[in-house]
């Protein structure tokens, strides 16, 4: 065979073959489309406003990533117990929906460093004398299935030994179950409470006090094999913080200083 | 390629929980039954009654109950009777809403296994000396509950199966709750709600074949 024809097809070959492999980083630039799951009644990382849009701080997150991306952002709305199990099936590619980063779903997927940071707040009927954290000793609490919070309430629960834990399927039903005085008191983050009382929509509900459980480390999260866009992650949430976007959409949508995404003392 | 490595032995280690919950499901479905098999009796007595009202009434119950969701029943029972102060807890709402439910679909089994039976039955207990009721009692209740048993046990597999609705008023104690509750923890979606789903045909197909064996016992001639 002629060399010219040898080395034509040896270049044909290796061109073809290295297309073989693309991992979902590609994938997205690819599809021209970044499929975020974001939670949609958790106010104010995601809500939906008057006419029925998506807005929060998760959405906009979500669309200063596709940005990054260069492709156009699709947020798929998902309740709390949903997040992962959307990722497992291929329904989104990355999950944006404050998912607190625990030990437990990092054996699933894989989850980024820090975005956020939320503090635990007790929010109690007005009528149930429930005042502090300690107070709900006894009573009926509850909170959002599959959550952080729910998952180390339920445990504070079976340790004092008395009262009853409920968990329901949203947010919105936690609430609405306060505010008729099913629940006596739930532990949310305090921004959602905080965001609930203020719309009116739960009458009868306040926030009574912070609850003593660690700070709540929230991540993006994306298969656990993908390390290329987990890598791409990474430093997408590290520039978020240098160029002061963080800053400007904490500000934006919670107000005051935003929290420190670095635990003191440990690398990541 | 699937994108998903199953973890069997993680499921089986919680199967004693998920066994504990099963036992409340079967209870809340049997209750559930109970509960429907009276109120069905009451709702078609009420509509072979003279009375406009009470007609009206079990009317309106049966047409509910078979015509809606059984999951805006349950949920009506918590949080609907929620917005008007009536608290019940999500084990009472969830019994409620299903006994709600079982007593529409069994009073429509009941009145068409009464259409069944000839009329010509009563009026020879009559003419026998029996009073109505002694009649209604004696000759043709016994003969009305022998047809409507096949149906009734239907009833009660899908009552099994209805429990599972229970997660959307804070369940957690049945089956389907202590499944979510786990698979929420864990993400082991495909092995939890597998083995759930296996225990489910196991509940469902223990009652159907003890049915059989009751009505080969009770309806022997």
């Amino acid at each position: 065979m002629k060399p010219s024809v040898l080395a034509f097809s040896l270049l044909a070959a290796t061109a073809l073959t290295s297309q073989a492999h693309a991992d979902k980083l590609d994938d997205i630039i690819a599809s021209g489309t970044l499929r975020c799951a974001v939670v949609l009644d958790f106010p104010p990382m995601g809500a939906r406003d008057e006419s029925n849009n998506a807005i929060g701080f998760d959405v906009d997150y979500c669309n200063d990533l596709a940005k990054a991306l260069g492709v156009t952002a699709e947020i798929v709305e998902t309740p709390f117990p949903e997040r992962i199990p959307a990722l497992m099936s291929g329904r989104v590619d990355v999950g944006v929906a404050s998912t607190s980063d625990t030990l437990e779903r990092a054996k699933t997927v894989g989850m980024t460093i820090p975005y956020f940071a939320f503090e635990m707040a007790v929010t109690a009927n007005e009528k149930s004398g429930v005042k502090s954290f300690e107070d709900m000793k006894g009573k009926v609490v509850g909170a959002t299935a599959g959550t952080y919070e729910a998952i180390a309430l339920e445990e504070q629960v079976k340790a004092w030994g008395t009262g009853e834990f409920r968990p329901y399927q949203t947010q919105a039903d936690v609430f609405l179950a306060l505010s008729q005085g099913q629940l006596d008191a739930t532990v949310s983050t305090s921004t959602v409470a905080q965001a609930n009382v203020k719309t009116g929509k739960f009458p009868g509900i306040a926030v009574v006090g912070k609850a003593p459980f660690d700070i709540d480390y929230v991540s993006l999260f994306t298969n656990r094999e993908e390390y290329g866009l987990i890598n791409f992650l990474n430093l997408f949430i590290n520039q978020q913080v240098r160029t002061g976007r963080y800053a400007e959409l904490y500000g934006k949508w919670v107000g005051g200083e935003a929290p420190n995404l670095a635990v003191n003392g440990v690398y990541r | 390629m699937l994108n998903y490595t199953f973890h069997w032995n993680q499921a089986f280690k919680a199967l004693p929980q998920m066994l504990d919950g099963a036992v409340v499901t079967l209870q809340i479905a049997l209750l559930s039954m109970v509960l429907g098999v009276a109120l069905a009796l009451a709702l078609t007595a009420f509509r072979l009654s003279g009375s406009r009202i009470l007609r009206g009434f079990a009317t309106t119950w049966v047409e509910i109950a078979r015509n809606t969701p059984a999951l805006f029943q349950i949920y009506m029972a918590h949080f609907g009777l929620g917005n008007f102060g009536i608290h019940l807890s999500p084990y009472t709402a969830l019994l409620i809403g299903i006994a709600f439910n079982n007593a529409g679909y069994l009073a429509e089994n009941f009145r068409g296994a009464l259409k069944a039976i000839p009329e010509t039955q009563a009026r020879a207990g009559r003419s026998l000396g029996m009073t109505p009721i002694q009649a209604f009692r004696l000759i043709v209740l016994p003969q009305m509950l022998r047809v409507a048993f096949l149906p009734a046990t239907n009833q009660m597999v899908w009552a099994i199966l209805m429990t599972s609705l229970g997660v959307t008023v804070g369940m957690n104690t049945d089956l389907a709750g202590i499944t979510q509750e786990l698979n929420a923890r864990s993400f082991r979606t495909f092995e939890f709600f597998a083995l759930a789903a296996v225990i489910y045909y196991i509940i469902a197909k223990l009652v159907t074949l003890a049915a059989r064996l009751v009505a080969a016992r009770m309806f022997r001639y």
